[in-house]
């Protein structure tokens, strides 16, 4: 049995307690310089064997890959089982992006207590990694609410003045969903248990359980809540705004670029192919929520005054995109959606990092308080040009793919949605533009702004991977794109093997309507 | 068979109170003694004999019974006592506590929880009751020069001993019926009139033994009592006394439930249902108003209370494993904190509001870690010992049906992660207010919370073989 997974889950982990040890007593910014090298050195690490990962992995295989399973707790039938596959296999090299990167962008803003600080990231990182990588649904749902404590710190030790109500907020928001969810874990292991004998919580024996369209209904919905507060789908979103702008820019890289996605990765893997017929029969009304979304956050980011509520709120909007693509469940729409994933990890993650970046200089994040400043930076208005341009899904650049994939697959699902949907596409342009436009572009108005310092070595060591990933992923989609496919094509013939419901006949009539209407992408 | 074998763990630590009290009497005025150290002897001997009597079943006088229920539960209270009686050591004369007193009084308390959980003969379960109530009460007012621990005790001895009049008034209905006061010849007659006559006598019975418990275990509407007694006591007595009481009456109460008054399940798990929903809501939400951690802590004991009634109210094997097993991660987590505070505390400043803890992180922030995860583990974070306690729980509500109660269960919890993390606002996220005096911890003290924060974590994280144990533990209580 390969430990390979184990080893990338767990060496961020170990890489924090060794920070933990390194720092010393107390807060010693003596040690701040070691701990700092130590842990970015402990991140590349991980990004390093997550690379490795990549190279090994099989891409015509449908399966999951590198599985593990250890007996853990046989008296409830769960197991420690690991396993990726070409939907997960990118999420994890994401999350392993994004680290260091979300160290590096932490380097000059944060100086209380840099150990601890370092300790929860890399916790975070492990955490994230086994979320995407668990197959038992109760290791999975551990990993779930393991993410939610060093995120509440972070946010709350190192956040912006309203910091601690941020924490709470988001803390409490996605526990409200995700505990139902484990009530609905339970539910289904045991109507599992009641019809197979033993008890298991391993994803595969659990995919395609026979259940009563009743408790099908509500354990979906239980999942689809954790899933769809964690995206954040409109109206659930409410938390993110708040996290986001309170939040240090490493928590907002982290946040945007890998957490979000454990939401749609969760629907993807979880709600939609365990309770198949109740996902056909939801899915339009989750798609009318994300079409919902995706206009009214381009509508509401356009109005704000503040660049990290402007990048919050147009995530809403991407993810609008990713759910819809979900919901489709065609080829295009399911690759599509996976792909703006990637996309939005990278893109939105380097707008926090760029806004980190000014407002390490300016220490504000107004818009109104910048203007002109490229002349002043040249170097940090290209590349914030560039990922700005990636982020409004310019063809030729990443979101582009992610987009038009989606759309593809949301027309040929139905062609109301994907006319909606793409006035977001117009949206985007004109919020992200006017934002750069306001900032970058016209006179210099307020003085403060001419001596500002452009990219220092550190930060173009942030902007060339994160500029060559937007431009990478929007002219090869077909290195990410290929190995995704057998496993796209899997999960969506999980979805669409429509089952007879046990106790009720009459209940999944719509579904099966709109299962047929689904296959069309196929 | 007559043997004394099952009340040797008992009788153990019954000598080591004596002890403790002999030593009392001999001590020299000012003269320091470490009486804590009997109190170490007698409950390491006791677990040791718990130890050895496992699987043997010995039933003593026919109405003691060391089977591996007890013994389970003997187990958590020495646990229990032995961090109680080490952090004890730190705290008991700064807090102008007289220490032979107090650790002869919580000794015997232990001796007669134990009793109560072994016990087979609801008199005898009402003797073990009143002796660990008697020094219990006395206990919350051993300060007596302190105004809110006098008027704690007082409430707490009027409405208790109000308690124990209408569970001795249940034993005298359950005697009507089966003429004995055994619980294995109560178990018999009840099961046969039910396929008989509508006599309403069971149906008092079973009513006011549950009032009885509910009152020991704190539940609602029998939980007034509790936030009183909780924040008068000292913090040591509060933290003693909101995990053993608790593990002793659940002991008994899942034994006379669910295998005495199993036949009349019919009846009885509504009115539970009820009663654990009502107390896993009110626990919880009055919580979050309560700014002092004391007070906070005993609505989150409350709000406990309520989900070890869900493990009753599923009434089949799991959820009795499940109360077993959450009884024992509550008791080390809510030990863990309550014991901080405790440390933390001096007779001019008992540290337990909440602002007392801003800042903790910065002066003491090995503290402040240990204190993070016992909250974490109340809260039912993973990787904690309360995740696998709430999830053995939940699981077994759902798997009786139960999805409501496991709802308002999950949902309630949620409100109380909302109070236990408002000590981690203070501690981590709010600056210090100055230089508070806080007392240095002692080393055995330190040792007894790195004891409580790995139990804490091995539980959450590797529980596999505790859970056999817990399983083992019930097959015997049929």
């Amino acid at each position: 049995m390969s430990v390979l997974l184990s080893t990338i889950v767990f060496l961020p982990l170990a890489g924090a307690l060794l920070v933990l040890l390194a720092g010393g007593r107390g807060d010693r910014p003596d040690r701040e310089g070691t701990v700092r090298m130590l842990a970015l050195v402990v991140s590349l690490v991980a990004f390093a064997a997550t690379l490795f990962l990549w190279w090994r992995f099989n891409p015509g295989d449908p399966d999951f890959q590198f599985v593990e399973s250890r007996t853990w707790l046989p008296q409830f039938g769960i197991s420690y089982r690991l396993g990726v596959d070409g939907i997960s296999l990118f999420l994890i090299v994401l999350t392993g992006f994004l680290t260091p990167l979300a160290l590096l962008s932490s380097w000059q803003s944060v100086h209380k207590n840099v150990k601890l600080f370092s300790f929860f990231l890399l916790a975070l990182e492990s955490a994230m990694l086994g979320v995407f990588v668990a197959t038992d649904l109760f290791l999975f749902y551990i990993f779930w609410d393991a993410v939610l404590i060093p995120m509440y710190f972070l946010i709350g030790i190192w956040g912006y003045e309203r910091r601690i109500y941020a924490a709470v907020k988001f803390i409490l928001y996605t526990m409200v969903g995700s505990i139902l969810m484990l009530v609905a874990i339970i539910g289904l292991a045991y109507v599992h248990q009641s019809a197979a004998g033993t008890p298991s919580f391993n994803l595969l024996d659990l995919y395609g359980t026979t259940l009563s369209w009743p408790m099908e209904k509500w354990f979906f919905l239980a999942f689809a809540l954790a899933f769809l507060i964690k995206v954040p789908l409109f109206p659930f979103h409410t938390w993110l705004p708040d996290a986001h702008v309170e939040a240090p820019t490493a928590g907002s890289v982290i946040l945007a670029g890998v957490m979000l996605k454990m939401g749609t990765y969760g629907l993807l893997r979880f709600a939609f192919p365990l309770f198949p017929n109740a996902a056909h029969y939801y899915a339009p009304y989750i798609a009318a929520l994300a079409v919902i979304g995706i206009v009214y956050g381009a509508l509401v980011a356009m109005v704000q005054p503040d660049m990290k509520k402007l990048v919050a709120y147009s995530s809403v909007s991407h993810l609008g995109f990713v759910v819809l693509g979900l919901c489709t469940v065609t080829v295009y729409g399911l690759q599509g959606g996976v792909y703006q994933m990637l996309n939005h990890g990278v893109s939105t993650g380097g707008l926090f990092i760029v806004v980190g970046m000014l407002s390490d200089r300016r220490h504000t994040r107004l818009i109104a308080e910048y203007g002109g400043i490229k002349a002043v930076v040249p170097q940090l208005v290209a590349a914030f040009l560039l990922i700005t341009l990636a982020s409004i899904a310019l063809p030729g650049m990443n979101g582009f793919i992610g987009e038009f994939l989606i759309l593809l697959g949301a027309f040929k699902w139905s062609a109301w949605f994907a006319v909606f949907a793409a006035t977001g596409v117009i949206l985007s342009a004109v919020y992200m533009l006017w934002m750069f436009q306001r900032v970058n572009y016209g006179e210099i108005t307020n003085e403060k702004n001419l001596r500002l310092a452009d990219l220092s070595g550190r930060e173009w060591a942030m902007m060339i991977p994160t500029v060559a990933m937007c431009i990478f992923m929007g002219v090869a989609p077909g290195v990410f794109l290929k190995p995704m496919e057998p496993s796209v094509l899997r999960t969506i013939d999980r979805i669409n093997q429509v089952r007879l419901a046990a106790a009720s006949p009459a209940a999944p009539a719509p579904a099966v309507k709109v299962g047929l209407t689904g296959g069309g992408g196929r | 068979m007559n043997s004394f074998a099952a009340t040797i763990p008992i009788l153990i630590v019954v000598l080591s109170a004596i002890a403790a009290m002999l030593a009392e009497a001999i001590r020299r005025p000012g003269e320091r003694m470490y009486i804590a150290g009997f109190g170490l002897i007698g409950l390491v001997g006791a677990a040791t004999a718990s130890c050895f009597l496992w699987d043997s079943d010995a039933v003593s006088f026919g109405v003691v019974r060391a089977d591996n229920f007890a013994l389970f539960i003997n187990i958590i209270l020495c646990i229990i006592g032995i961090l109680t009686m080490v952090f004890s050591h730190d705290v008991v004369e700064r807090d102008g506590m007289p220490a032979g007193e107090y650790f002869a009084l919580t000794l015997f308390a232990i001796s007669g929880m134990m009793l109560m959980a072994a016990a087979t003969d609801l008199l005898v379960i009402f003797l073990a009751l009143e002796v660990l109530s008697l020094a219990v009460y006395v206990l919350t007012g051993l300060r007596r020069s302190n105004a809110a621990g006098a008027e704690a005790a007082f409430k707490y001895f009027l409405l208790g001993s109000f308690s124990s009049a209408f569970f001795l008034y249940g034993i005298a209905f359950a005697f009507t019926i089966a003429g004995s006061t055994r619980l294995d010849v109560i178990g018999t007659a009840i099961a046969s009139s039910q396929n008989s006559a509508n006599s309403p006598l069971p149906l008092f019975a079973v009513g006011l033994l549950a009032v009885g418990f509910s009152f020991k275990v704190s539940a609602v509407p029998f939980h007034m009592w509790t936030p009183d007694a909780y924040e008068g006591a000292p913090t040591i007595v509060t933290a003693f006394m909101s995990t053993g009481v608790k593990a002793a009456a659940f002991g008994a109460f899942v034994r006379v439930f669910l295998s005495t008054l199993e036949p009349m399940q019919g009846q009885w798990v509504p009115a539970l249902s009820v009663i654990a929903a009502a107390t896993m809501i009110l626990g919880s939400v009055v919580g979050v108003m309560q700014n002092n951690i004391k007070r906070m802590l005993a609505y989150s004991s409350i709000a406990h209370a309520g989900y070890l009634l869900l493990g009753i109210v599923a009434a089949n094997s799991a959820g009795k494993a499940a109360v077993l097993f959450y009884l024992l991660t509550y008791a080390v987590a809510n030990l863990g904190a309550l014991g901080i505070v405790a440390l933390l505390g001096t007779a001019e400043h008992p540290h337990d509001q909440l602002r007392d803890f801003a800042g903790l992180w910065q002066s003491r922030p090995a503290l402040a870690g240990l204190m993070t995860v016992f909250l974490l583990s109340l809260g039912g974070f993973p990787p904690t010992a309360g995740f696998i306690g709430k999830w053995y729980i939940f699981s077994a509500a759902v798997q009786d049906g139960h999805y409501w109660l496991a709802v308002i269960g999950v949902l309630s919890s949620v409100v109380s992660v909302f109070f236990y993390l408002r000590i981690v606002v203070m501690m981590y996220m709010t600056e210090e207010p100055g230089a508070p005096a806080r007392p240095v911890l002692s080393m055995p003290a330190m040792a007894a919370l790195g004891f409580a924060v790995i139990a804490t974590f091995y539980l959450g994280v590797l529980p596999s073989r505790v859970l056999d144990y817990a399983l083992q533990s019930i097959q015997t209580i049929f």
